[in-house]
């Protein structure tokens, strides 16, 4: 008899992946969604079999129904899957916490197995793979996926919450674009080979002619600040799978691979000939990117 | 206002060797600070000289992490104390019950107004202690926290959203886990590291704070090497730039990429 699955959904709804799993793992399942209306609408035509709501959250944050969505979940004996964005690991903390269930993340598939689940990881950052049993509670934390599409209608069971003392005071929209990274086909990663911030205008004139988004690796981003952190691939970053990756000016470690290494084809341009980037590339271009970025992007008009 | 960093010393991935089956020798990996610690640390320091505060390191693991060198990297970090779980019964240990360790040494410590951790530790990377954490103390969790003011009893918080930022504010202790930039924090001078091995530490046991037992077991059955793609290390000479982005674009056009 398979047991149960609840999802925890922090006020967005992009989590087909995780219904997706939680239909696969048989048994019920059931969302508890914090967040206006709409996205309790959503997930309850998403594929679940039931949501419980929490009302319009008003001056609330997210993370102040962390306990009521801790109450909701109760005594669940299965898996509870959460997307991961900071809000959504908030709420599944305190669900974790309140079953003392394990924790898993990183995981790259997760099936039944008999009473439990069987599920593939990886760890330290990436370094290596575990097939692991997992047998009573857990909560798993994965990429949420899309916004599922609509079908059928589960019921919706609006719960009164009393939600932690935190109230939002001020939203502020940022200086940087923003942008969606995953759902971009095509990338144009950019590292520390580039010499000046200037010099992401022949980025930028690449990304232009071939219709891809620009990304970074984390010294671009956090050290340098030549980019938003919403554009740095790496292992505590954005992790994609475009269509096409370009790897300009980056050598290739493992905190940024991990990132982008299940894009479909990687093109990489270093001019160190030993970079490990190249070991992970399908085309791989030994040379100065200065030269040879101009040279692309006039290939691609 | 008492504030505790909760941090962790362990080693680095990238000092790690990994065999053929996917097995991971951390024996050259000397253990350090995690990487985004002191960022915590840095945020704890100044709201404790802002509001005449106190700052307690707190850390919990094997007796590794009660090594002199393990508590003098941690105390010239702006700690004014440290309070350390130093228990080889946490070896192997997951997030939940370093979580619930945690929560029993922050009643234990008592009357804690706030406990800041940093964004993930460098060897696991999970992002969810400070949210367990915070659940088992039953207080608000709020991560990609870029900054904290305040005092004990309301505190305000910005933190980093998608598309911008927002200032909450939190009546009572919390648990924030600190944005990976979110400070710059200061180098420790020779000052910090000799005044270090002054500071006072407590030692604490497990089996002395009363820890629930995990309800759920994750076993490890089998190890690989990470699974990579195929890929195809095809070499485009660029003597000629012109010639090679021609023949990438070519190549990228026939395989129906572009």
């Amino acid at each position: 008899m398979s047991a149960n699955t609840w999802i925890v959904v922090a006020d967005n709804p992009a989590i087909g992946n995780l219904i997706e799993i939680a239909r696969s793992l048989g048994g019920q399942v059931s969302a508890a969604v914090v967040g206006p209306r709409a996205v309790s609408d959503t997930v309850a035509s998403g594929g679940v079999d039931k949501v419980v709501w929490f009302g319009e959250p008003g001056q609330a944050p997210v993370e102040a129904y962390a306990s009521a969505v801790a109450d909701a979940v109760g005594a669940a004996s299965g898996a509870v899957l959460g997307a991961s964005r900071p809000s959504d690991r908030v709420l599944l903390g305190a669900v974790a916490a309140r079953l003392q269930a394990p924790v898993l993340t990183e995981a790259s598939s997760v099936s039944a197995d008999g009473d439990g689940l069987v599920a593939t990881r990886t760890v330290s950052g990436g370094i290596a793979q575990e097939t692991v049993v997992i047998a009573g509670p857990v909560a798993i934390v994965l990429d949420g996926g899309p916004v599922p599409a609509a079908s059928g209608t589960a019921p919706v069971d609006e719960v009164a919450a009393v939600p932690l003392a935190m109230t939002v005071v001020e939203t502020n929209a940022s200086a940087f674009e923003q942008v969606d990274l995953g759902a971009a086909h095509r990338v144009v990663g950019i590292g520390r080979g580039l010499k000046a911030q200037a010099d992401l205008a022949m980025i930028e004139a690449l990304a232009g002619a071939c219709k891809a988004e620009v990304a970074c690796s984390r010294p671009v981003a956090e050290g340098l600040d030549w980019l938003g952190k919403d554009r740095y691939i790496g292992v505590s970053g954005q992790h994609l799978a475009p269509e096409l990756y370009f790897a300009i000016g980056i050598s290739g470690q493992l905190q940024h691979m991990v990132g982008v290494r299940e894009a479909d084809t990687i093109v990489a341009i270093n001019s160190d000939s030993n970079a490990p980037v190249f070991k992970e590339a399908d085309y791989c271009l030994v040379g100065d990117l200065y030269q040879i970025v101009p040279a692309l992007t006039e290939a691609l008009r | 206002m008492k504030i505790v960093v909760a941090y962790k010393w362990a080693p680095n991935p990238q000092d790690a060797t990994v065999d053929a089956a996917g097995v991971v020798d951390w024996t050259r990996a000397k253990p350090g600070i995690s990487e985004y610690d002191p960022v915590a640390a840095e945020l704890a320091r100044r709201l404790a000289d802002a509001t005449g505060g106190e700052v307690i390191g707190l850390t919990a693991g094997t007796k590794r992490v009660d090594a002199s060198m393990a508590r003098k990297a941690a105390l010239s970090r702006g700690f004014d104390r440290a309070v350390i779980v130093a228990d080889d019964s946490l070896e192997g240990a997951g997030t939940t019950e370093l979580a619930a360790v945690l929560a029993a040494a922050v009643r234990h410590i008592g009357d804690v107004d706030l406990v800041i951790t940093g964004d993930s530790s460098v060897d696991v990377g999970a992002k969810m202690v400070p949210t367990v954490l915070a659940g088992q103390l039953g207080w608000p969790a709020v991560g990609e926290v870029t900054a904290v003011s305040g005092q004990a009893g309301l505190l305000r918080v910005e933190r980093a959203v998608t598309g911008g930022a927002q200032v909450l504010e939190i009546s009572g202790p919390a648990v924030l886990a600190a944005a990976t930039d979110a400070a710059v924090p200061r180098v420790p001078g020779m000052k910090d590291i000799l005044a270090a091995g002054k500071k006072p530490v407590e030692t604490l046991e497990v089996a002395a704070l009363g820890v629930p037992a995990s309800s759920g077991t994750v076993t490890v059955t089998d190890t690989s090497r990470p699974t990579l793609k195929a890929r195809k290390q095809q070499m485009i000479d660029t003597a000629d730039p012109a010639a090679a982005a021609a023949e990438l674009v070519r190549a990228l056009r026939r395989e129906r990429v572009l």
